[in-house]
């Protein structure tokens, strides 16, 4: 009996969403056709879903002109300072106190930065060669975009690229006062940033660097490539690795190094505690020991890298322009580790020891401490035709980097800050720079051809296709260009003339809530699909089929009943 | 103000450290924009209307202190209530597991109107800072009064509380150290509440991601209840007698 009932409910069921099937199509309403003949293969025509209206986002301005005085060339404190007519270029007075020394200017310009009388001491001119030969800079470190126990956001704020905002640790120049903007702001002043600044000296000059530990864990300098002895004069550790010449210099402690470098050459400076995890969470620089010159005032910092707004003697006399090029690569999941917590040996446990670096998979790729857009505020490579422009370029990513030119063949002049042999420097326009390597680049703007194919805005990136995504949206990445001055807008935006720029300019862009083809006019073919519409027969099929067998499993039940 | 039900996490604290200033931000434009209205006195107009510089500021190498003010009666202070001294050492020897940095007192109490001598000592070799935040900015630009000390030593300077019951935020601004437990209040008056995260005084909003540890008598209490919990059920259920 409760086999024939199982038949009755299999035939009846079996009847009803069967008779579609069974009746001449014609004879079926048309939702109906639609949704048969998308299960028995011959399809009708289906209006496809229209694309998804954007809600409007708020897009930033490319630039916003918070200090175009600072792009005009311009002398302060007897320091000649080239132009940058680049948007966010760097504080003049600041670049004048790296020159200077910030013990040898007035104090207004001091106090047009944050800087202490002591962040970077110049003295003794030991050869009377017209510059200071005594060198002492003042580093602390400094954490960006870390915990707050009170509040969610990350603190003190720095965005590489709109809304993207990676926790960092860096060097930074001692500073006083608020790490803020002002009281009222959460973003961190602009001399606490990444990358750490570029360090140069002259050759022959004793550097003194003190490490002021600032942050809550222990830290040192390594001075990878520099010439410096492995223990000072009085015995103490100088080469900053605590597996072998000293112990990390732990939280509100400091250690001077120091050093007489005899060779010249771009050289790297990073942090040895931990460095699998402290190196990639950004405390790494460049240093670079220039030729010595009579008369040779450097600009010991260069905040940010980036253009050098007061070059070298030297490279005065054989280049027109000079950039420091500081390429990184951020994995979140090791950098976010230090917004998750405050205390700090809860970090610590989570970098060093739950964070496992053989499975690193970075997704920001940075240029000199910002990603896309955000590089074209401040690392153009401005030039003009016919000029011999000087690249220093330093990898402190995990990964290779392979340094793209468009429109130009950039000859590599030196590895690891030791020329090449000059008969045997090769041209190309793809260089590949190992991990923590630096090459000196020779770019040559004239136009023949070979080493520029002419005036414009051509893209320097690194050809590895990841490093020109943001967490896998291009464009982003380390993209920058090379521009040509004409191609340069008062602003310091590229006069590009394809796509609309403003996408890019919004957090939704890297949130990957907008579609890529946005901004293009294409009679809205290449929106975003938005979800296909439910055909309401379908709904109600589905509907009388659930309650078919629902009721027939109470008829089953009855029926057992009865008969049993 | 002043209350916050941490507990059950219900209601986010109403005042806090970063966050009170943001939301008292616009509170105290528009009382330093009608001081600028009802004000003649010309330097202090030049102070508010030139945002970022030119804060009363001594700076050397050894530290840096901004806003003084030993003379200047705030508005409503019909005289000195008091005058006093503190000393407040800043280092990585007073801060408790969890934190790295700390002041050696976490609270102070002065009345309203008090002229108050500050003497920041500070014993480790990196900078740290004693800044107290909310005060009336036609005094102290930006609302703040600054002792700094570049690293060991220290430094003195006075500033004077103004009129009303209130909680100051104290705080040492280099990046970290506020969240690293350099973090303080001064209550003038009753105060108006307890800012978070005070250690010693009061918990985060946000509460580190600690294991739990079980011991004996919370896996014994456990248990316990579990039974009587069971006997209960099962009574209602009919399952037993």
């Amino acid at each position: 009996m409760r086999l024939r009932g199982l038949l009755f409910f299999f035939f009846f069921s079996g009847l009803v969403l069967g008779a579609p099937f069974l009746v001449p199509r014609a004879w079926l309403p048309r939702p109906i056709q639609d949704l048969v003949y998308q299960y028995i293969g011959e399809e009708s025509y289906q209006k496809p879903p229209p694309s998804r209206e954007i809600s409007p986002v708020s897009v930033e301005p490319f630039c916003l002109d918070r200090h175009a005085d600072w792009r005009k060339p311009q002398t302060i404190e007897g320091v000649a300072i080239e132009a940058s007519p680049v948007c966010d270029p760097d504080n003049p007075a600041e670049i004048a106190a790296f020159v200077k020394g910030t013990n040898n200017i007035a104090l207004h310009t001091l106090m047009e930065t944050r800087l202490t009388p002591n962040t970077v001491v110049k003295e003794n001119d030991r050869d009377g060669d017209g510059d200071p030969d005594e060198i002492h800079i003042r580093l602390e470190v400094v954490e960006l975009n870390g915990h707050s126990p009170d509040d969610p956001a990350p603190f003190p704020a720095y965005a590489i690229a709109p809304g993207v905002q990676p926790g960092l640790w860096v060097f930074a120049p001692k500073s006083s006062g608020m790490a803020t903007e002002n009281f009222e702001s959460e973003w961190a002043h602009p001399t606490l940033r990444a990358p750490s600044p570029t360090i140069r000296v002259e050759q022959g000059d004793t550097l003194r660097v003190t490490l002021e530990n600032t942050h809550y864990l222990p830290h040192t300098i390594h001075f990878h490539g520099v010439d410096h002895p492995y223990i000072d004069a009085t015995g103490e550790g100088n080469d900053g690795v605590p597996i072998a010449s000293e112990m990390p210099i732990s939280p509100g402690e400091s250690r001077t190094y120091e050093m007489t470098p005899r060779q010249t050459g771009t050289m790297f400076y990073h942090c040895h505690v931990q460095p699998h995890v402290h190196i990639l969470m950004g405390l790494q620089g460049m240093f670079v020991i220039e030729d010595n010159r009579p008369n040779n005032w450097l600009q010991t910092l260069n905040i940010g890298a980036g253009r050098v707004r007061s070059v070298s003697a030297a490279v005065r006399a054989s280049y027109d322009r000079e950039f420091d090029l500081h390429y990184q690569d951020i994995d979140p999941a090791l950098n976010n580790i230090i917004q998750t917590a405050g205390d700090p040996r809860l970090i610590a446990e989570a970098t060093n020891r739950r964070y496992d670096i053989t499975d690193q998979d970075p997704d920001y790729f940075l240029l000199n401490g910002r990603s896309f857009p955000y590089t074209t505020r401040e690392s153009l490579i401005v030039v003009a035709p016919d000029e011999r422009v000087k690249l220093r370029v330093l990898n402190g990513g995990a990964e290779g980097i392979s340094l793209h030119t468009h429109g130009h063949k950039v000859r590599i002049t030196h590895y690891d800050g030791v020329e090449h042999n000059p008969a045997a420097q090769i041209t190309r326009d793809v260089v590949w720079i190992s991990p923590a390597q630096r090459v000196d680049l020779l770019l040559n703007t004239t136009d023949d051809g070979l080493h520029n194919y002419g005036p414009g805005v051509w893209l320097l990136h690194d050809h590895k296709e990841k490093a020109i995504t943001t967490d896998g949206i291009n464009p982003g990445g380390n993209i920058s260009a090379i521009v040509y001055q004409d191609y340069l807008d008062t602003s310091g935006r590229p006069k590009t003339q394809g796509m609309d720029w403003a996408p890019f300019f919004t957090k939704e862009y890297y949130q990957k809530k907008l579609p890529i083809w946005a901004g293009l006019e294409d009679f809205g073919l290449l929106g975003e699909a938005s979800a296909r519409s439910l055909p309401l027969s379908y709904a109600l099929m589905l509907g009388i089929g659930i309650g078919l067998l629902i009721g027939a499993a109470f008829a089953l039940r009855r029926r057992g009943a009865r008969y049993r | 103000m002043g209350f916050f039900l941490r507990k059950n996490g219900r209601k986010r604290p109403a005042v806090s450290g970063r966050g009170q200033l943001r939301r008292t931000v616009s509170i105290l434009i528009v009382c330093a924009l009608s001081v600028l209205l009802s004000s003649a006195a010309g330097s202090t107009q030049e102070h508010e209307t030139h945002h970022h510089t030119h804060h009363s500021m001594q700076l050397d190498t050894a530290g840096m202190v901004m806003n003084e003010n030993a003379d200047q009666l705030p508005r409503g202070c019909p005289r000195l209530s008091g005058e006093h001294e503190i000393t407040v050492r800043a280092g990585k020897e007073f801060a408790r597991p969890g934190t790295m940095f700390a002041y050696d007192r976490s609270e102070w109490r002065f009345e309203p109107c008090t002229k108050l001598a500050v003497t920041l000592i500070n014993t480790d070799s990196v900078r740290h800072q004693w800044m107290l935040h909310g005060l009336p900015r036609y005094i102290y630009p930006q609302g703040m009064f600054t002792l700094e000390v570049a690293g060991k030593g220290q430094r003195t300077s006075t500033f004077i509380l103004p009129p009303g019951d209130k909680t100051y935020l104290v705080h040492c601004d280099v990046p970290q150290h506020m969240e690293k437990g350099m973090k303080a209040q001064l209550k003038a008056g009753a105060g108006d509440g307890d800012l978070p995260s005070i250690p010693g005084v009061t918990g985060p909003r946000l509460r580190d991601p600690y294991a739990l540890a079980w011991n004996g008598w919370t896996h014994g209490v456990g248990v316990l209840f579990g039974i009587v919990g069971a006997l209960f059920v099962g009574r209602r259920l009919r399952l037993f007698l």
